[in-house]
């Protein structure tokens, strides 16, 4: 199969703690691919050291054909990686519209993607004049996904989507992402295995800092012990 | 707008007090006093802003805190007088400066072929040094042997303070330009050139001691297309020197000032840049190794100055636009005041300063707004205000931050380079101005909220308002209820009492008046 990202084999230190001990993720092209996994086990790690903001110590890392670990985190961005982080990271000296500014990578990306952007979420139009702190964690939340749209990015790295919204706006999100998956392959973290069972194709399963298990997610859905064995209740 | 007000009560109730104090401050002295203490406090705050605006944005941006932001207004100063009273030794060292800065600027080439170079343990780890020490040498050989006509520290008839003297009287007489004697120009030329590449390379294999790997990172051309600019203007500056000297001393000594304040500014940009990219880039994941060589680098600027100028003190005089006294002045309207170049204007009745008092003050809400209008509307604007919130999301989205850096460092300090010229004609040069304004400077962040700009600003001028009434109150005294006598706050009292301020705003506001509640 064609993958979109490989990473191998991959280490990663914070200070002294080994977080990542040999982590294995493959992103087959145009899926949708989820990281699953108990608090702590090292998802956001992961996401954070294909970007390089963790660089990982050992292992190869191979975005759309070439190498990229060891690079600056903006260097394997600009390749065309879009990263949406847990907390949302909402610059709040920034109005919504510079929000979505500051992420062009070439002029006139967001008047390319504006129209994708506001299809997906109406709701940014009529906030677009606010400034960053005025928002509600939902519309924050949409705003980090539309930010990481707004560059012709290949892949996105969302993590923790659902994290403290209300249901409606879950569903509203879930809708969201599975439309721009057309676009974008996507690899998601998300500790609602009912919401990644309903959005994604792959999983991986990390625990303790090693990807333990892949494949598809339908199979692992038919598996009750074995998610209830990783992720502690399905 | 309600929300506003809830959202911002104890801000508002701070500066409401504060407002209170400054106008009850206008019961116990003349009106003129008041207005002349108010426009001296102002001007000063101006002066403090311009150190405290970068001090400000490089802490907010890159969590370092510049203790080596006052000297850098000290150099700032001492180049602006150098350029000001001594444009012959101006002209004299732009040629070894440019041609040892061209080095420098091809570091990212350097970078580059290192990166390229796989060597054993043992010589990647000595070679550094060895160059490092040939470049010294080469430069020891060269650099030294420039003609450059400088004053004599140790004859009185020729130091700094005559020449100053010699300048506001308009009796400037420069000393007869020396020549090359034992070194021909193109050796000089050549080796010092040759000496800044070797320090340069010295400097960058010293981040190339642990390579483990080759990797072919690109030649940057533009560092290429840079440094052969800075060869070509410092050969032009070679052969035109004389003659640039002589126009130099023909212009007037306002658009000499101005001059002055453009290349201390732009010096104050490429030192910032040197200390940046060689002490403080590989120490950003070590903050207290960064404060140590900041104030390390803040020791090396003062004994440098020290041994370059020499004596301790002396002024620089103010330019004709502001120094005028002869038929006409003080000026009554602003057609006289530009007619006639008053050194005085007569305001509400009191006489004001038109360069401490007015000039300084308007330079500094210029260099407000433009910044203001930098970070508001242009993208490195937005990037440094999303970067002081958060530069890892900034580069995340595919931004060069490290190079922003670079940028807001650079221009923080020639920012203070520039301060330092505004401040000289005023407050005079000593080889204690830079660590005086840099606790007053820090102490208005601490007032206004750190990493706030609008609170740099507020703070400065709370200080410089302070310290400056407090000074008056000194000379005339105030009436306290509880006392028989006026108080004459004595002199140890002013520094003290803007340490009080800042306690008083920040028992009240522990994050600062403009400082982020998280």
């Amino acid at each position: 199969m064609d993958n979109l990202l490989e990473v191998r084999n991959i280490h990663t230190f914070i200070g002294q703690f080994h977080i990542l001990e040999n982590v294995s993720v493959n992103v087959p092209r145009g899926s949708i691919t989820v990281l699953l996994g108990r608090n702590g086990a090292g998802k956001t790690t992961t996401l954070k050291s294909i970007l390089g903001l963790t660089p990982p110590s050992e292992g190869e890392i191979i975005f759309d054909g070439q190498e990229i670990q060891g690079r600056r985190s903006f260097d394997i961005a600009a390749t065309g990686i879009g990263f949406v982080p847990e907390h949302r990271a909402i610059f709040r000296d920034l109005s919504v519209a510079e929000n979505l500014k500051i992420a062009e990578r070439k002029k006139g990306d967001l008047a390319r993607k504006e129209e994708l952007i506001f299809d997906l979420f109406p709701d940014l139009k009529r906030l677009i004049k606010l400034p960053g702190t005025s928002l509600s964690g939902g519309q924050q939340q949409m705003l980090a996904v539309a930010r990481a749209l707004v560059a012709d990015n290949k892949l996105l790295l969302i993590d923790e989507p659902s994290e403290g919204l209300a249901p409606v706006l879950i569903e509203q999100m879930m809708a969201a992402i599975k439309q721009l998956s057309a676009e974008s392959t996507v690899l998601l973290v998300e500790q609602n295995f009912i919401v990644a069972s309903q959005l994604a194709e792959h999983y991986i399963i990390i625990e303790e800092g090693q990807s333990v298990k892949a494949g598809l997610i339908a199979d692992l859905a038919e598996d009750k012990e074995t998610v209830y064995h990783y992720l502690g209740a399905a | 707008m309600s929300t506003f007000l809830k959202r911002n009560r104890i801000r508002l109730i701070m500066l409401a007090i504060l407002a209170v104090l400054f106008i009850t401050a206008a019961q116990g002295m003349e009106g003129s006093d008041w207005v002349i203490t108010t426009l001296r406090g102002l001007s000063v705050g101006a002066v403090i802003f311009l150190v405290a605006a970068g001090l400000s944005l490089i802490f907010g941006l890159m969590d370092v805190l510049n203790l080596a932001h006052g000297e850098m207004f000290m150099i700032g100063a001492y180049i602006g007088w150098t350029v000001y009273v001594r444009p012959d030794s101006f002209v004299d060292m732009v040629t070894p400066i440019f041609l040892l800065v061209a080095g420098f600027v091809l570091l990212p080439v350097w970078n580059a072929l290192l990166d390229r170079l796989k060597l054993r343990q043992k010589t990647a780890q000595i070679w550094p040094w060895l160059a490092i020490i040939l470049a010294v040498f080469i430069l020891y050989v060269t650099l030294v042997r420039y003609p450059v006509s400088i004053w004599d520290h140790e004859v009185y008839a020729e130091s700094p303070i005559t020449y100053a003297l010699a300048l506001s009287q308009n009796l400037l007489v420069l000393p007869e330009a020396p020549i090359f004697e034992d070194i021909s120009p193109a050796v000089a030329l050549l080796g010092t050139l040759l000496g800044g590449m070797v320090l340069a390379l010295g400097i960058a294999g010293l981040g190339h001691r642990k390579q483990q790997t080759v990797t072919r990172t690109p030649i940057n051309t533009r560092a290429i297309g840079l440094a052969a600019v800075l060869v070509i203007i410092a050969l032009l500056f070679f052969a035109i020197n004389d003659r640039l000297t002589a126009q130099l001393l023909a212009t007037s000594t306002t658009w000499r000032f101005f001059l002055a304040m453009a290349v201390a500014a732009l010096s104050g940009v490429v030192l910032g840049t040197l200390v940046e990219v060689t002490a403080i880039r590989p120490l950003y994941d070590r903050p207290m190794y960064q404060i140590m060589i900041t104030l390390g680098i803040s020791f090396i600027g003062l004994e440098m100055v020290r041994s370059i100028w020499g004596r301790p003190e002396f002024t620089m005089p103010k330019p004709e636009l502001f120094a005028g006294s002869g038929e006409g002045c003080p000026a009554e309207s602003i057609g006289e005041l530009l007619a006639n170049k008053c050194s005085t204007v007569l305001l509400f009745g009191s006489r004001v300063r038109t360069y401490n008092e007015i000039f300084v003050i308007l330079f500094g809400i210029l260099v407000l707004v433009g910044i203001w209008l930098l970070l508001r509307y242009t993208r490195i604007g937005m990037i440094i205000r999303a970067g002081v919130q958060d530069s890892e999301m900034v580069e995340a989205l595919g931004i060069n931050v490290r190079q922003v850096f670079t940028l807001v460092f650079a221009m923080g300090v020639g920012l203070a380079a520039m301060g330092g010229v505004l401040a000289a004609p005023s407050m005079g040069l000593s080889n204690g101005m830079g660590t005086n304004l840099l606790l007053l400077a820090l102490i208005a962040l601490a007032i206004g909220g750190l990493t706030s700009f609008p609170g740099a600003a507020v703070g400065a001028i709370l200080v410089g308002l302070m310290q400056q009434f407090i000074i008056k109150y000194g000379q005339i005294g105030i009436n306290l209820p509880f006392l028989e006598e006026p108080f004459k706050p004595s002199p140890p009292l002013v520094p003290a009492s803007v340490v009080l301020l800042m306690v008083i705003v920040l028992l009240v506001m522990p994050k600062g008046l403009f400082g982020r509640s998280d």
